[in-house]
């Protein structure tokens, strides 16, 4: 358990300082969330926005960051020929949790800095901070979890640029229901923890399941 | 390769399947039901739009089987039978899709002209079943060598079958929708007239056998095809 805990922490540790060396992850997120908040901001002008519908653009604007950005966790192990090295030391659950800390930690990022760029943009009021906050996190967690098996996937196929996409957005429809469902409880004053009580729930067992599957299934990808 | 269908067998569940759909077809459209105002005689859908659907959920579970029972084993006949039961389960999905517009157009959504609505999320959470099948068959196309496709893509078939249950039965729960069993909505067994039922459930068994032929026949010929040429592909 020891050793497990050791080489996952291993594996999460290399990735951030693989990351903090080549800034290639973050930069692209960055640069593309703040790029989708402008071009919303831009297309909207001056039209007046409904809580629900801020909601529902602050997460089209980080699904698709997270379609372009976590994809690459699997991708890199391969094309650097690091992939037998990581077998030879560490079990594959290891890599597997390693990984989804990683991506869990960008999705945070990716969800503070969207959030922070449309509550400017485009003038959100927070009346349930809290809620709010318990949102991205679940979201960045949902998130984390089905993209780690997917890129894994498609570090095995050919077409590894469109593919992401076209395999997380199908899986995605019930977390994004909830979030958004959250999100809009978060921006109503009237509303709160008690209306976002069911959406949380799910958000919860969407992680979950996911999760335990990805556990299950690693394995499978991983080890040939 | 495991050995294919007893003939004798199929030959004679394929008949009774097709008398019993020639029956239930009769009936579904000569039987008398009772007129609900606004339903009329679209309330004769039930009789196909559900046994679609159920149709596709046993197709999926089938084929969510078989990719675990190919995880398991490596058996390649299984990754036959995965993409077999996904690709004709689609069908009835696509069948159930379409019959479902139709109806809810020339009931709920008469007064609009409306043909898709977001009143009833379940028709747009059903049809991200469909699009999950989609991303399914893409996958498989990225990927040449057979055993490493098979087990990849039925690791993504068991992982999407973790999110139908979302899908289907929790998500729509949780929102309000037209849908018969939704919240605020009765479901099935407390407004149907016994009546329908005679055809309903005769249906729901009919369409599942249909499953079952079409499914079957599929994977012999695939597997035949694989027999005459073993080098090739054991899927196309």
């Amino acid at each position: 358990m020891k050793a497990w805990l050791y080489g996952t922490w291993a594996v999460f540790e290399k990735d951030v300082r693989l990351e903090l060396r080549s800034r290639y992850a973050i930069n692209t997120l960055l640069v593309f969330v703040l790029a989708a908040a402008l071009v919303v901001a831009f297309a909207l002008g001056e039209v007046p926005l409904t809580p629900q519908v801020q909601g529902a653009l602050l997460w089209i604007v980080v699904l698709f960051s997270a379609s372009l950005g976590l994809g690459r966790s699997f991708v890199m192990e391969e094309e650097g020929g690091t992939v037998l090295l990581l077998r030879l030391h560490v079990p594959g659950s290891s890599v597997y949790t390693g990984k989804l800390l990683f991506n869990f930690l960008l999705m945070v990022v990716v969800n503070t800095v969207a959030f922070g760029a449309l509550w400017l943009l485009l003038n959100l009021t927070v009346h349930w901070p809290g809620l709010l906050l318990a949102t991205l996190a679940l979201g960045a967690l949902g998130l984390a979890g089905t993209t780690t098996l997917l890129a894994a996937l498609i570090a095995r196929s050919a077409n590894r640029g469109a593919m992401l996409p076209v395999l997380l957005f199908p899986l995605l429809f019930p977390l994004l229901l909830s979030v958004v469902h959250a999100t809009h409880s978060a921006l109503l004053p009237d509303e709160g923890w008690n209306e976002a009580a069911n959406s949380l729930v799910t958000l919860v067992s969407f992680a979950g399941a996911l999760i335990t599957a990805s556990v299950l299934l690693f394995e499978y990808v991983w080890g040939e | 390769m495991s050995t294919l269908v007893n003939v004798r067998r199929y030959t004679w569940i394929r008949n009774a399947v097709l008398a019993w759909m020639s029956v239930v077809l009769f009936g579904a459209f000569l039987m008398d039901i009772p007129r609900i105002n606004m339903l009329e005689h679209t309330a004769r859908n039930l009789y196909f739009h559900v046994p679609m659907w159920f149709t596709m959920m046993a197709a999926v579970f089938v084929s969510a089987y078989h990719a675990v029972q190919l995880l398991r084993t490596g058996d390649l006949v299984r990754d036959v039978r995965s993409l077999q039961a996904a690709r004709v389960g689609f069908l009835f999905g696509l069948l159930g899709l379409a019959t479902g517009i139709l109806w809810s157009r020339f009931t709920w959504y008469q007064a609009s002209g409306q043909w898709w609505s977001f009143q009833e999320p379940r028709q747009a959470l059903a049809a991200v079943q469909l699009l999950i099948y989609g991303a399914y068959f893409v996958l498989r196309t990225s990927l040449d060598d057979p055993d490493r496709r098979a087990r990849i893509a039925a690791v993504y078939n068991v992982f999407a079958a973790v999110t139908v249950p979302f899908l289907l039965y929790v998500v729509p729960r949780q929102m309000a929708s037209l849908h018969p069993g939704a919240e605020g909505n009765p479901a099935f067994s407390d407004i149907t007239d016994p009546k329908m039922r005679l055809i309903f459930y005769p249906a729901v068994i009919g369409f599942i056998g249909l499953f079952w032929v079409l499914y079957t026949q599929r994977v012999r010929t695939a597997l035949l095809k694989w027999r005459l040429d073993p080098d090739g592909d054991p899927e196309t």
